[in-house]
């Protein structure tokens, strides 16, 4: 196998750098500036060199012909350069009075008196050093990620090199600035590139349309699967798979009586009643100290919070309809739930009637119960399903939590009793699509209100993967679902739960352990960063250039 | 428009005699404008006179009231999109008996137009005469205390003013922001006015900002011989009376955290009000570190008429700025103008004369209100003849020539102020009286940009009880 790198094509077209210089130019204006650059910033010159970056293929997860996955390391000392045009602000008081109340500020006469000078900065010697993260499907575009900061320096000449100050100054700022543009914007950039490249249907509508995310590519479940199959190969219409993903999840991570107590205590805040039932054995959001709240632990939490305010919304919904005449279904919920978890537990799927009740509103089905019909393999699998990833990722997410609050949590995943029995017999084998995907939403839970996260969440809801890669549940041993799993994904996506429950004490996977739970980090670190440039991407859309994107020539690409 | 804030402190200031005008800082203030409490909502450069004033964008809401003379509340509401809000409130140690009814306040008060610079007075001599007068020295120390919170955004300002001396004033301004790198910042400015110069020191926690303002007034030194402060209809033949003052300053800074500095120089010429001819100010303040010249020169046409102009330019960059104001009054219809005879009458009419027994007052329909209040204010005892001089800003009732500005106000409509700079930017500014409420109508026009030429409208409504 060989792969083949032109760096000379891009270098010898004219086109390229001006429209490279026009997205940079964009891509550097976008961002609030600091107060001493008053005027936009201009790309003047851009040249790559003739220097081509080294790369060095480090992992090829997935490789296929409309698709594609793999790290690199790229090192890059070429004699790339860059020339930018400004103006900034000379009178460093006129500058820190701009940026402070008025109220406050000493208001002098005339001695902030401005002084505009025209800036010119050359960017060379630029050095890269980065992992690359490359995904690459015909469907969904190119996503390239960074995965650490790339820039490792830089020099920074212009019109104030005699005057040492200044010249730190803008070396600091600088730096910081393109720090921003390699880790935010280029990932950005080339995913819309690509996306014009290789999928027409974004061609049409993807511009326009510029409230919505563009969440397509890293999200396994953002677009709707057009011919969803189960695993008997039944069709399975959207308004199930709605139900499916969503609300038999809520139905795993928390009991029948658990829910109960959840939706007496959040009417109670709302109706201002005297009576707040007691819960025993779970995290409050008060109660958890800040590093839960930021960064990685987080998700955990705020996961919680949106199952109650799922659940929530299906309690609202009882209510708007006046009876609780389907209230019964929630019970039917539980039973099927671990009824179909025992079936997997002795290895063979049993038939069972039972239905699903969507209650969520839902643009996709109007009327408010789709009564689903009795496949009983499908509801099974359907609870495999929404009860294996949320599993997993709570125990991920313990492996990287600090020790104090995975007993807590631990304790309390384990307290409810139907829970408690059904921890054994849990699938082992776990796609990465979804589990990558409910971490995905566990970020975007972190910044929006849960309400908000249910309408987002509904529209990209793709299961399909869930079924098509879902073997019937057995009791495979550890070493198959690790060979299966390495079929379908990298090592270390594949189910991290069977070591950790069979052999606790192991150097060698303790060592995996370690191993993995960094990769994890990593991995939730990398959503979250995409999923940031995403959010950047789609609410700055707005803007100059992506407006100019439909008559540009494809650059980063082909 | 003047909030009502910065018009009781503006009260505050007169009452206890504080001079403004001679600190460095209000050198330019004809086209300036009195900066007492700066409103941050729209931007740095707000509530400014003839040339720098601000035109309001969205509708926004005060009501205000001067609970007691000590005590005063203001609640403002601001609907740029989402509600925002603010509520303040001010305590004075010396009672303000002031009009502070918008029915009654009078609009030429409440709207800085161009500032005549007055004769300066020696405060220690003012202290004397008014120590002599009330025979107490409980209100030496004066204070006043002042803060707002801005509600949506926990964004609190606080000022705590004292008069340590008669010649020293101390004003502390602190700003609480979460959305501040250091979570806010403390400005102590201590200011001293011995009238023939004038110094501040400045001392911002914020990057440790050091300050020195001053100024300095040529002429002869009032502080030798006592003023005549009184009768200056009839001056005393023996002293000689300026027309015009000339005052030079300079300013200087320094950061001590980024080691950063700036400084500026000042000059201004300035007609006094025995000035025979239209008062007029120049200035011309450089900043020598940039490069940086303005000259600004305002003319009152007429009592209804301010013209300025202003002119920049930077010797570095080359770059420049021309910038032109109006600020024009409305009389009500039907009122003529009047015309300011009362000095004819006073040297033509003796009291024998028959026929002329009664001085005809042109304007009958002067409001009474003006005399309630000046008898308000002499029942009080509060304020002695020189005491109704000095606060005639306050109390529109003493009959000086000064009040000429709060008899007039009874025939204005409202005050139209525009300006126009090189770039074609045009600001329109309306303001005037609803029956109970004072309404600001502003318009940012911007000629160059076609696409959009109206930056912002907004009305501002305040109310005052």
């Amino acid at each position: 196998m060989a792969f083949n790198f032109n760096w000379t094509p891009l270098t010898a077209d004219q086109s390229f750098y001006e429209r490279a210089q026009e997205l940079l130019t964009a891509a550097l204006n976008k961002y609030p500036k600091p107060p001493i650059i008053v005027d936009d910033i201009l790309v003047t010159e851009l040249n790559l060199g003739s220097v081509p970056p080294d790369l060095e293929i480090l992992e090829v997860g997935d490789i296929a012909e409309d698709r594609f996955r793999g790290i690199f390391k790229m090192c890059y000392s070429g004699d790339a350069y860059m020339t930018l045009k400004t103006r900034v602000q000379a009178n460093p008081l006129n500058t820190y009075l701009s940026t402070r109340p008025s109220f406050a500020s000493p208001e002098p006469l005339a001695a902030a008196a401005g002084l505009t000078i025209p800036l010119k900065i050359t960017l060379s010697n630029i050095k890269l050093s980065a992992f690359i993260i490359l995904v690459f499907s015909k469907q969904k575009g190119l996503t390239l990620v960074f995965r650490n900061d790339p820039l490792e320096s830089l020099k920074v000449s212009s019109t104030f090199d005699s005057i040492p100050f200044v010249r730190d100054y803008l070396q600091r700022t600088i730096e910081s600035q393109l720090r921003t543009l390699l880790m935010d914007e280029a990932p950005a950039i080339i995913h819309r590139l690509s996306l014009r490249l290789w999928a027409p249907e974004h061609r049409a509508n993807g511009y326009n349309d510029n409230t919505q995310p563009t969440d397509t590519v890293t999200d396994p479940l953002a677009s709707p699967p057009q011919d969803a199959v189960d695993m008997n190969g039944q069709i399975v219409d959207a308004g199930q798979i709605a139900s499916l993903s969503l609300d038999s999840q809520a139905q795993s991570l928390f009991s029948h009586k658990n829910l109960v107590k959840l939706a007496t205590l959040s009417d109670s805040q709302r109706t201002l009643s005297l009576f707040t039932p007691s819960m025993q054995n779970v995290v409050y959001r008060a109660w958890s100290g800040s590093p839960e709240r930021t960064g990685l632990f987080s998700p955990a939490l705020s996961r919680t919070n949106s199952m109650l305010a799922n659940f929530q919304g299906t309690n609202d919904m009882l209510s708007d309809d006046g009876s609780y005449s389907t209230r019964p279904s929630l019970y039917r919920f539980g039973s099927s739930f671990s009824g179909s978890a025992i079936s997997s537990k002795t290895g063979k799927p049993r038939k069972r009637k039972h239905r699903i009740v969507n209650l969520r509103k839902s643009n996709l089905n109007d009327d408010s119960t789709s009564i689903s019909g009795d496949s009983g393999t499908m509801s099974s699998s359907t609870s495999e399903a929404g009860f294996s990833a949320p599993i997993q990722e709570e125990r991920d997410v313990e492996l990287v939590t600090p020790p104090m609050s995975p007993q807590i949590r631990r304790h309390n995943l384990h307290d409810p009793p139907e829970i408690l029995h059904q921890l054994t017999p849990r699938p082992q084998k776990t796609e990465k699509a979804p589990f990558d995907s409910f971490l995905l939403q566990e970020v975007t839970d972190c910044e929006e209100t849960p309400k908000q996260s249910i309408h987002r969440e509904h529209p990209k809801l793709q299961p399909n993967r869930y079924f098509s890669s879902f073997s019937p549940p057995n009791e495979s041993s550890v070493s198959k679902s690790q060979s299966e799993s390495d079929n379908h994904g990298p090592p270390y996506l594949a189910s991290p739960f069977p070591y950790f429950e069979s052999h606790p004490g192991g150097i060698l996977e303790q060592a995996w352990m370690m191993k993995m739970a960094g990769e994890i980090a990593r991995r939730i670190q990398e959503q979250k960063l995409e999923q940031r440039s995403k959010h950047v991407e789609a609410r700055s859309s707005r803007t100059t250039f992506w407006n100019d994107v439909n008559d540009a020539p494809p650059a980063y690409g082909s | 428009m003047l909030q009502f804030m910065d018009f009781v402190q503006q009260a505050f200031f007169s009452v206890t005699n504080w001079n403004r005008d001679n600190s460095y800082g209000s050198l330019n203030a004809t086209t300036r404008g009195t900066r007492v409490f700066q409103h941050i909502w729209h931007s740095i450069d707000s509530s400014l006179a003839l040339l720098d004033f601000s035109t309001p964008t969205g509708l926004s809401l005060a009501l205000s009231s001067l609970a007691s003379p000590n005590f005063a509340t203001s609640y403002s509401f601001d609907s740029l999109g989402a509600l925002r809000g603010n509520v303040s409130y001010l305590f004075s140690s010396r009672p303000l008996h002031i009009v502070h009814r918008s029915h009654d306040t009078p609009l030429r008060l409440l709207v800085p137009g161009y500032r005549q610079i007055e004769e300066l007075r020696d405060p220690d001599i003012i202290w004397k005469e008014e120590e002599s007068i009330r025979g107490s020295r409980t209100s030496r120390r004066d204070t006043l205390i002042y803060g707002r919170l801005f509600l949506p955004r926990s964004h609190l300002e606080a000022l705590y003013l004292r008069r340590l001396s008669p010649t020293t004033q101390l004003k502390i301004s602190a700003v609480s922001s979460s959305q501040l790198r250091s979570g806010g910042s403390i400005l102590f400015l201590l200011s001293q006015d011995r009238a023939k110069y004038s110094t501040e020191y400045l001392y911002s926690t914020d990057t440790a900002l050091l300050g020195v303002r001053g100024l300095y007034n040529f002429g002869p030194d009032l502080r030798e011989k006592p003023v005549d402060t009184e009768n200056q209809h009839i001056p005393v033949s023996t002293s000689y009376k300026p027309k015009g003052r000339f005052s030079a300053g300079a300013e200087l800074y320094y950061g001590i955290l980024n080691k950063s500095g700036g400084m500026s120089t000042g000059f201004r010429f300035a007609t006094l009000p025995q000035h025979t001819g239209f008062p007029y100010t120049m200035t011309l303040t450089v900043n020598p570190l940039m490069g940086n010249l303005t000259s600004t020169y305002a003319v009152k046409a007429g009592s209804d008429l301010t013209l300025c102009s202003k002119f920049d330019f930077n010797v570095y960059s080359y770059e420049s700025g021309f910038q032109l104001g109006m600020e024009l009054w409305e009389r009500k219809n039907g009122v003529p103008e009047q015309v300011d005879l009362s000095w004819a009458y006073e040297k033509l009419l003796r009291p024998g004369v028959s026929g002329w027994g009664e001085p005809p007052i042109i304007n009958r329909n002067l409001p009474l209100k003006a005399l309630e209040n000046n008898t308000l204010a002499n029942t009080e005892g509060a304020l002695s003849a020189s005491n109704i001089k000095q606060s005639k800003v306050v109390s529109i009732g003493s009959l000086s020539h000064e009040t000429y500005n709060g008899v007039d106000d009874a025939n204005t409509a409202g005050v139209l102020k525009a300006r126009v700079n090189q770039d074609g930017e045009v600001g329109l500014l309306w303001e005037g009286r609803l029956k109970e409420l004072l309404y600001t109508f502003g318009v940012h026009i911007d000629f160059q940009r076609r696409d959009q030429i109206f930056r912002g409208v907004g009305l501002q409504i305040q109310y005052s009880s």
